[in-house]
C-alpha cells in the first residue's frame, strides 16, 4: 500500500468541497482541513457527508473512492470511481473459477473453514472445539453454496452464545439481529463489519479481480460486490468480535456510546467516534508476515488477501484464506 | 492480446527485469499504483527537467528529443541497466517508424549526476525488434513463467503479488 495515501475517517458531519488539487473539508464548529489529494487513497465518511460534482471529478482522477457508513451503522453504499483496475483475462479466469463446479466449491468451502477458523480464535478455543468440528465435517460434505452457508450460520450461533457468556449483560447480543440492530452488541458488530466491508472493497478494487464475481455469495447477489461479501468473512471476526470483546473486557464501551429504544439500537456520535477511532487504529497494527518476510498492517492483509485471490484465478496456485497466524 | 504497435516502454523494460513481470502486468496486475518506490519514481520526474514537455508517440513515452534527434531519458535509479537501454533503444524504433532519424538514447541519472550515451546503430535497431517480437511471445504464453529467486525479486513492485502465500 502507498506510504503517502492514507484512508481519510469523516467522524463528524461535514462537507467536502474542492480547491485546485486538494480537497477541503468544512465542518461546523470547527476549523476547514486542507487535504492535498494525493495524500488521500480513500475516505470513509461515517457521519452525514455532503460533496459536489467538482469533488467528484476530482477524486474520480486520482481513483479515490468515497464509502459511506449510514446513520444507523449500516454500510450504504460508496462513491466508487470509474476507473478500475479489473482486466479482461483475470476477469475471464476468475468468472472461469466461479464456474466451475469443483474449483468454486473448493474456495468456498475453504473461505467457510478459515472464517470458523478466525471466528473460534478470538472468541473461546476450547468452548468452539466442538461446533469447529461439527462445522468442518458438514463443510466436507456440502456441495452447494446454501448448505456451506447453512453450516456457517449454525457455528456463528453457537459462537454467539459463548460471546454471550463474556459480555455484560447490557452488551450481549442474543442471536445476530440486522437491520436495524435490535441491541447495543448488534449495533457495535454491524458497524464494524460495514467498516471492514468497506475495506475489503478498496483492496479488492486496486487488483484486477471483479467484484461482483464470487464464489461462497451468490454472484451480483443483491446488486452487490459479492467477491466483497466472500472475501469480508475471514477478517470480520478478526475486527468486530474481537474488538467487541476486548473493549467489553476493558470497559471502554459505555451506555453513552449507544443511542436505543425498546427494539433497535445504533451507536451514538460520541459513540461512533471511538469506535471508528478504535477500529482504524487496529487496521494500523502490524504483524510479521511469515511468506513476505516485514510487517504489514491489518489493512494491507485484506489487499494481500485480494492478491492471493487473483493469484488463484490467474495462475492455479492453491488459495489458502487468510487464518490469524498470531 | 496485444499487437506490435501496442509494445511500449514499459513492457520492454518488464522484459529485460523479469517476463513473469512482463505476463502479469498484461494481464492487468499493476501493483505500481501501490508502490512506494515507484511514487518516488514520479517525484523525480516531476521535479527535475521540468523545461521539458514529454513526447508521446501512442504506447511509448519518452522524456524529450532533443535538436540532434537524441533521445533522453531520466531514471531514478543510481545505476544503468540492460532494462533502461532496451528502453532507450525501443523509443529510438519508435521514432524511426514516425520518420524522425534518431541518433541513440541519453539515460540520466540525477541521482549520481551522471549521464549514458547509446547510439541507435544497426544492430540496436535489429535487437529493438527482436526485443518486441520477445514481448509478443510472453503475452500470448498461456502460463505464467516462474518466479526469479527470493533474492532477485528484491525491490519488485510485484513483490507482494508474487511471495504471498
Ligand atoms: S517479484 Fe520476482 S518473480 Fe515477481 S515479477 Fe518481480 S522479479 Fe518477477
Amino acid at each position: 500500500m502507498p506510504a503517502a495515501a492514507r484512508t481519510y475517517w469523516l467522524t463528524s458531519p461535514c462537507r467536502i468541497r474542492r480547491k485546485d488539487e486538494s480537497l477541503i473539508i468544512e465542518r461546523d464548529n470547527a476549523d476547514n482541513v486542507h487535504i492535498p489529494v494525493t495524500d488521500v487513497r480513500d475516505i470513509v465518511a461515517c457521519a452525514e457527508t455532503d460533496l459536489n460534482t467538482a469533488v467528484v471529478s476530482l477524486l474520480n482522477r486520482h481513483r479515490i473512492n468515497v464509502h459511506l457508513l449510514s446513520y444507523y451503522g449500516d454500510y450504504a453504499g460508496s462513491l466508487l470511481t470509474s476507473d478500475t483496475s479489473t482486466s479482461g483475462e483475470t476477469v475471464l479466469a476468475q468468472a472461469r473459477a466461479a464456474q466451475d463446479p469443483q474449483a468454486g466449491l473448493a474456495i468456498a468451502r475453504s473461505i467457510v473453514d478459515a472464517c470458523a477458523f478466525n471466528v473460534r480464535r478470538v472468541v473461546d478455543r476450547k468452548l468452539l472445539t466442538r461446533p469447529y468440528a461439527v462445522l468442518q465435517a458438514s463443510v466436507k460434505t456440502s456441495t452447494n453454496q446454501a448448505q456451506l452457508m447453512g453450516a456457517e450460520g449454525t457455528f456463528r450461533r453457537s459462537a454467539w452464545e459463548v460471546m454471550d457468556t463474556k459480555l455484560p449483560d447490557w452488551l450481549q447480543l442474543a442471536g445476530r439481529s440486522r437491520r436495524p440492530p435490535k441491541n447495543v452488541g448488534n449495533a457495535f458488530i454491524s458497524y464494524v463489519n460495514g467498516i471492514t466491508y468497506a475495506r475489503v472493497l478498496t483492496a479488492v478494487r486496486l487488483t484486477p479481480l471483479h467484484s461482483g464475481i464470487a464464489f461462497l455469495h451468490g454472484t451480483m447477489e443483491r446488486q452487490r460486490h459479492s467477491l466483497v461479501l466472500d472475501l469480508s468473512e475471514m477478517f470480520k471476526p478478526l475486527m468486530a468480535e474481537r474488538l467487541l470483546l476486548r473493549m467489553s473486557r476493558r470497559n471502554q464501551l459505555k451506555e453513552h456510546h449507544f443511542d436505543r429504544d425498546t427494539n433497535q439500537a445504533m451507536l451514538s456520535d460520541a459513540g461512533r467516534k471511538l469506535v471508528v477511532q478504535t477500529v482504524r487504529d487496529e487496521f494500523a497494527v502490524t504483524v510479521a508476515h511469515r511468506s513476505l518476510n516485514r510487517n504489514v498492517a491489518y489493512d494491507e492483509l485484506l489487499y494481500l488477501e485480494a492478491l492471493a485471490l487473483t493469484r488463484h484465478c490467474l495462475e492455479g496456485t492453491t488459495y489458502k484464506p487468510f487464518r490469524i497466524w498470531w | 492480446m496485444i499487437g506490435p504497435d501496442d509494445v511500449g516502454g514499459v513492457h520492454i523494460k518488464y522484459l529485460y527485469h523479469c517476463r513473469r513481470q512482463l505476463w502479469l502486468y498484461l494481464r492487468g496486475i499493476r501493483p505500481e499504483h501501490l508502490s512506494a518506490t515507484v511514487q518516488l519514481g514520479e517525484a523525480v520526474h516531476d521535479t527535475s527537467y521540468t523545461r521539458n514537455t514529454p513526447v508521446d508517440l501512442g504506447a511509448a513515452k519518452l522524456d524529450f528529443i532533443d535538436g540532434q534527434h537524441w533521445v533522453h531519458e531520466v531514471k531514478s535509479s543510481t545505476r544503468t541497466t540492460p532494462a533502461d537501454q532496451a528502453q532507450g533503444r525501443h523509443y529510438c524504433h519508435r521514432l524511426y517508424l514516425v520518420g524522425i532519424d534518431a541518433q541513440g538514447t541519453v539515460l540520466h541519472y540525477p541521482k549520481t549526476r551522471r549521464t549514458q550515451r547509446h547510439p541507435y546503430t544497426p544492430e540496436a535497431a535489429d535487437q529493438a525488434l527482436a526485443d518486441i517480437a520477445d514481448v509478443l511471445a510472453v503475452a500470448t504464453a498461456s502460463t505464467s513463467p516462474d518466479r526469479l529467486t527470493r533474492t532477485a525479486c528484491r525491490g519488485c513492485s510485484f513483490t507482494d503479488y508474487c511471495w504471498t502465500e
